[in-house]
């Protein structure tokens, strides 16, 4: 497996076999996500951290798709948006690889250099897909 | 006033303060981060309104008894955090609105572009409660500062236009009213008149039983005066126990018969006081504006016509009423009949 670099954050393509269950690690080491650093921000309210995550689940779909459409079409303001909107989002359930896949996508939005975007897109994919393992399987056991 | 429960280190005492009402509009078009706000808010007892982009945020600041504390996103579709703030800021009616801007953004010029499009102060995403309870608390700390100093300012404003005694229109201030309702009438061609009243034998009501006393009959004869006017007309101490009264879309007959009904109004019973029931009368000399255009007489003549027409009520023994001179020549009540 060849590891990609992502602003830094090193991380290894991951495939189905990587995805592991929840607050596991992906194939570089690093925390789909940070449960205890999500919690943390909110107070250790952990009835609103369920309720964030269930909106999550629900939202980031969206989000995924209009970004997803936003590289097809080739609309570097529209990836920065939809890309900005992710990354919110991903910061505070301290899913960090998402994130920083997230803030690249802006970035390349707002710099309208999209040669890359694809790629990384491929990869936030995957980790989002990961993530929302993570989230379902932390929904009602450990939560 | 103080709601901090113990084992939740999320409350925070925000009062209701100074009449403010302790609510926040939040404008966020993402649902967590709107979720996040509302939840944490409403823990610290604000009554929230949330809204998902910059437009309903605009229609919900309109209404009346709309939020005075803002928290807006910068980025959200159709109007975003920044136009709102510039649109906020150009309105130059109502309360003052606080104004706090988040970013998910952290650079120095997009602080700088929030901060002069008229926010007060900004948030970075991802925030915690800490942060944002006391940036809550710094807004709510000016809000009732700025409500402080709305309340002293009216304070002042009454005091510097009423007489501290009797309550009514001072002398520079229904002076300045008489000037301002003069003007209005000749332009929209409504008669205007004065009518100048004088307590009789004022002199002899303070030597005889003291000043307070005297203040009290003041006190007592002033409101009589407001009671037998009618609601939107100004009554003023012009001066010791002189009172003018402006009387607006009021023809001189009607004068007459408002200042024979003040006169009865006020000499009808004696004045209770502390000292026992005084009785009192008043004179009164009345004049009318009847003229328009270039001829219009100023309120300096009115009420020296007034005047005139008080001395001689009083020159005739008082408690009667007495017309200027520029009235009778216009006037078809005779002032011989008013008494």
């Amino acid at each position: 497996m060849n590891p990609m670099v992502f602003g830094g954050v090193q991380c290894s393509r991951s495939t189905s076999s990587d995805l592991q269950p929840a607050s596991c690690a992906n194939s570089s080491g690093q925390a789909i996500w940070e449960k205890a650093e999500a919690l943390k921000r909110l107070g250790g309210d952990e009835d609103l951290l369920r309720e964030l995550c269930q909106i999550f689940l629900e939202e980031s779909p969206k989000h995924l798709q209009k970004l997803r459409e936003a590289i097809a079409d080739a609309d570097a303001q529209a990836t920065m948006r939809a890309a900005h909107n992710l990354k919110g989002e991903l910061g505070y359930l301290g899913a960090a690889g998402a994130t920083q896949a997230a803030q690249e996508l802006e970035d390349m939005g707002h710099q309208q250099t999209l040669s890359r975007a694809a790629e990384v897109f491929t990869f936030l994919e995957r980790e989002l897909a990961s993530l929302h393992i993570a989230l379902r399987n932390s929904d009602g056991a450990s939560l | 006033m103080n709601i901090f429960q113990p084992g939740d280190g999320m409350e925070l005492p925000l009062g209701n303060k100074s009449g403010l009402p302790n609510s926040v509009l939040i404008a966020e078009d993402d649902p967590i981060f709107r979720r996040i706000l509302e939840s944490w808010l409403q823990k610290w007892n604000f009554q929230v309104t949330a809204v998902e982009n910059g437009l309903d945020a605009w229609k919900a600041l309109q209404q009346e008894n709309a939020p005075r504390l803002a928290i807006l996103d910068w980025m959200m579709p159709g109007l975003d955090g920044i136009e709102l703030c510039r649109k906020i800021r150009n309105q130059a009616q109502g309360a003052y609105k606080y104004l706090l801007l988040l970013t998910a953004r952290g650079s120095k010029e997009d602080v700088v572009a929030g901060l002069e499009a008229g926010a007060d102060d900004y948030l970075t995403k991802p925030f915690d409660a800490n942060e944002l309870r006391a940036r809550v608390r710094a807004g709510k700390r000016i809000l009732e500062l700025q409500g402080e100093l709305v309340k002293a300012h009216n304070e002042l404003q009454f005091e510097a236009a009423h007489d501290h005694l009797t309550g009514l229109w001072n002398r520079g201030a229904i002076m300045d009213l008489l000037h301002r309702e003069n003007q209005r009438s000749a332009r929209i061609g409504e008669p205007l008149g004065v009518i100048m009243a004088d307590l009789d034998h004022f002199k002899q009501i303070n030597d005889s039983y003291g000043h307070q006393t005297g203040d009290a009959v003041l006190r007592e004869v002033a409101q009589r005066l407001l009671e037998s006017v009618r609601n939107y007309d100004y009554v003023g101490r012009y001066g010791g126990e002189e009172f003018l009264t402006v009387l607006t879309a009021c023809t001189a007959s009607n004068l007459a018969i408002t200042a024979e009904r003040m006169r009865v109004y006020v000499s009808e019973k004696p004045v209770e006081t502390g000292t026992g029931p005084i009785p009192v009368t008043i004179s009164i000399g009345l004049a009318a504006q009847h003229a328009v255009g270039p001829d219009l007489a100023r309120e300096e003549e009115l009420v020296r016509s007034a005047d005139t027409a008080l001395y001689a009520a009083k020159a005739s023994g008082g408690n009667r009423v007495e017309h200027s001179p520029e009235n009778l020549s216009t006037d078809p009540v005779h002032s011989a009949a008013l008494r």
